[in-house]
């Protein structure tokens, strides 16, 4: 698990079970559907109770659901959804990341108090930043009618998610660019490779830039100034809410087929109060 | 000996290194008489440790089994019988798969036969059972015993019944008694192994030759992903998607195999004609590769498959057996012929055993590289297609650092890297070495960091033995 932001859900997944004396196995399939798909098989042979997922591409994993489906396992998926129509999936608990993009945008207006030029450090690939970069891209223009408003998006290009990738391609909006004003990345990875980038070509004061996710190295940058803010995202919450649903389904309980968690704008007096960051 | 010539290059006899009747000598050449077992007993250090893990792992997830279907069924009944008179009522819970209505149907017809009362038979999900107790309870019946398996006694539902269902009284949960088996050894699991590793043993045919030509192909993983892409895309633009047919998936599937074939030639032909080392060429179309993937399929997964596609990834055929292992084996079996009974085969040894001797000897180097290479290719595309048949779909994400995994086997296996020599069934017990490791840590619940660290240490681990057993083995030939 590479990404800190699965190991919590992992986390938090396994002592909330433990709470109901269940055991949890958490196995990583570092974005490999292939590598996933055995895992499912491995689980059905040790016919665990229920399967978590988050699965490491929304298409191809349809048929290793489906084969745990085929076994009798109950699959619940966590941040990323399963787009198989054919495969059986109890109940899915993600970030409401349209209502975060929103977010994103709230934060972008007032950072610049209302003008400037914006770019958006994008991720395509995923379904879920595609509802962030949406969310941003829509409230932007709500509040944009606003008289006195006038946040434009000059750049979209994607930055991979990553800190290697959005360092190199921020750097190349800042010459395309040089009278920015703002950078939404879509994660906390994307937003420290854009401050990087800034901090290089001496923008760091004249950009402001607002992330997504929430993970402690985030954090520490929003309290530290380096970013404006982030839409923070609860992995904590997902991971105890997937088990509350496994056992309300275990339980003989109708179980909601989608359930959202909101985020949280999170700024730098937020920063200051946190105590996970002293 | 009159050696089969692959290219128009006549033999250089008057510089070659010649025997005393003038017939050109192959270097390291093929002791005669192979066959499978005398193969797999050369190989028996390494039979001997994939027999040592799989011991190792069964002891370790020896674990409680349940007993499923018609059996457990009528052991469930009997069991009702020894505890509850004639006449209590039985409700019967299992879950809506197959294997659980054998179990319900038996558990029902024993009951019943005995005399007993069935007040329900639920076929489903949890949610089924509670609604079946709530009609008990709202016809003002009672309910004396459910008869579950063990995988619907496990329900949270049927827990502190008493509190949840004051009405029903107290009812007892029955279930089948456990008996215990190491996990790794079931059959399901064992097949899961065969079928995780079927790919890359595949790919590791091709890698074999490769390696024992003194070359390395790196392009294999990505050519995975481009065949995987270039397949499905053929399917979903020319075959009709969803509604391909048999033989239209098929001639998709070869093109995406002829594309990597294609590639892997090219590859074969800047290593011969410009020099230009293996693991250059390979390195640079391990990019080509993998960046025609992303551009065929814009970065997106295709998926829009029938049904029928996966046939070849996850289809069983024979006995049980999935389709792709019987490939696998098929593979591994032709690769054996031709290594040790065919010409190809020595000229492959011979280019990997001394080059420039080889060339001497008449042995058609370029030939035997560009064939080398266009095989591994191809290999690779058919791991591709297995692999978008076993996902139904093809993604330009697939098979990235499966190279590694690919060379892993082969190494393991007991080929040198420094080339001349290697067996193919050492490969496929390579392939298998690795699989049955990261079947049984993942059977055992070793977390995916400390996974990586252990994988890297056997690798490491079968040189080291491979090597002393090598110095070991020239030792007593030169004695000899």
């Amino acid at each position: 698990m590479n990404n800190p932001f699965f190991k919590e859900i992992a986390d938090n997944i396994e002592m909330a079970a433990k709470a109901h004396n269940y055991s949890v196995i958490a196995t990583s399939a570092d974005f490999d559907v292939a590598k996933q798909q055995n895992q499912i098989k491995d689980f059905i042979v040790k016919k665990v109770s229920a399967i978590v997922l988050c699965p490491a591409d929304s298409k191809a994993i349809g048929p290793a659901i489906r084969e745990a489906n085929a076994a009798g396992i109950p699959v619940f998926t966590a941040d990323i959804a399963s787009l198989d129509p054919q495969a059986k999936v109890v109940a899915h608990v993600a970030t409401n990341n349209l209502e975060g993009g929103r977010m994103a945008a709230d934060a972008m207006v007032e950072a610049l108090g209302g003008k400037g030029n914006v770019a958006i450090l994008d991720h395509p690939e995923v379904e879920s930043v595609l509802l962030r970069t949406k969310g941003f891209e829509e409230r932007l223009a709500e509040l944009n009618k606003k008289p006195g408003n006038d946040v434009k998006v000059v750049a979209k290009l994607a930055g991979g998610g990553d800190k290697a990738k959005s360092f190199k391609v921020m750097q190349d909006i800042i010459q395309s660019h040089p009278d920015l004003n703002g950078v939404f990345a879509i994660n906390d990875p994307s937003a420290l490779g854009a401050r990087a980038a800034l901090e290089n070509a001496g923008k760091a004061a004249q950009v402001k830039i607002i992330g997504f996710d929430g993970q402690p190295e985030g954090k520490k940058a929003i309290k530290d100034g380096k970013i404006y803010a982030d839409p923070i995202q609860f992995p904590d919450k997902i991971g105890s809410k997937v088990v509350e649903l496994i056992f309300q389904y275990l339980d003989g309980n109708e179980v909601a087929k989608q359930t959202l968690i909101q985020t949280a704008l999170y700024r730098q007096a937020d920063g200051a109060k946190d105590a996970s960051l002293k | 000996m009159a050696l089969p010539s692959l290219s128009s290059q006549p033999p250089t006899g008057s510089t070659g290194q010649l025997d005393g009747e003038g017939k050109p000598t192959l270097p390291r050449k093929q002791r005669s008489g192979s066959n499978v077992f005398k193969r797999l007993a050369s190989d028996y250090g390494m039979v001997f440790a994939l027999l040592l893990l799989g011991a190792f792992f069964s002891w370790q997830t020896w674990a409680p089994q349940q007993p499923v279907g018609t059996g457990a069924g009528e052991q469930v009944a009997n069991l009702v019988r020894k505890s509850f008179p004639k006449g209590s009522r039985v409700l019967v819970a299992a879950r809506g798969i197959p294997e659980d209505h054998a179990f319900a149907t038996a558990a029902e017809r024993t009951l019943k036969a005995n005399g007993y009362e069935i007040a329900e038979v639920v076929r489903g999900a949890p949610i089924d059972a509670r609604h079946a107790l709530q009609r008990a309870i709202d016809g003002k019946q009672k309910v004396d015993v459910i008869a579950a398996n063990s995988a619907s006694a496990g329900w949270v539902i049927f827990q502190n019944l008493g509190t949840k269902f004051p009405a029903l009284g107290n009812v007892l949960v029955v279930s089948p008694t456990t008996y215990h088996w190491p996990n790794f050894l079931k059959t399901d699991n064992l097949l899961n192994i065969a079928n995780q590793i079927a790919v890359i043993a595949i790919i590791a045919i091709g890698m074999t030759m490769v390696i024992i030509t003194g070359g390395i192909d790196l392009s294999v993983g990505s050519l995975i992903a481009l065949s995987a892409v270039v397949a499905t895309l053929f399917i979903t633009k020319a075959a009709g998607a969803e509604a391909a047919s048999a033989f239209g998936m098929t001639w998709c599937c070869l093109g995406g195999i002829a594309m990597c074939a294609a590639l892997g030639f090219f590859s074969g032909v800047m290593i011969t004609l410009f020099s230009i080392p293996p693991f250059i060429v390979t390195l640079a179309m391990m990019l080509v590769g993998s960046g025609l993937a992303y551009l065929f399929s814009q970065g997106q997964s295709i998926y829009q498959m029938p049904e029928s596609f996966v046939w070849l990834g996850r289809g069983t055929a024979f006995a049980g057996i999935p389709n792709s292992v019987v490939l696998m084996l098929v593979l591994y079996l032709i690769a054996h012929i031709v290594m040790s009974n065919m010409s190809l085969g020595r000229y492959i040894y011979a280019v990997g055993g001394n080059r420039e001797a080889a060339r001497l000897s008449g042995v058609p180097v370029v030939a035997v590289l560009l064939i080398v290479y266009t095989l591994s290719g191809a290999l690779a595309g058919l791991g591709g297609v297995v692999t978008a048949s076993q996902l139904k779909s093809g993604s330009p994400n697939y098979g990235q650092m499966y190279e590694l995994y690919v060379i892993a086997a082969v190494v393991v296996g007991g080929t040198s890297l420094a080339g001349g020599e290697g067996k193919i069934f050492g490969t496929l017990i390579g392939a298998l070495i690795i699989a049955t490791i990261q079947n049984g840590m993942n059977l055992t619940g070793v977390e995916s960091y400390t996974q990586k660290v252990v994988l890297g240490l056997v690798i490491l681990g079968a040189v080291l033995f491979d090597r002393l057993k090598h110095r070991g083995l020239f030792r007593f030939r030169r004695k000899a």
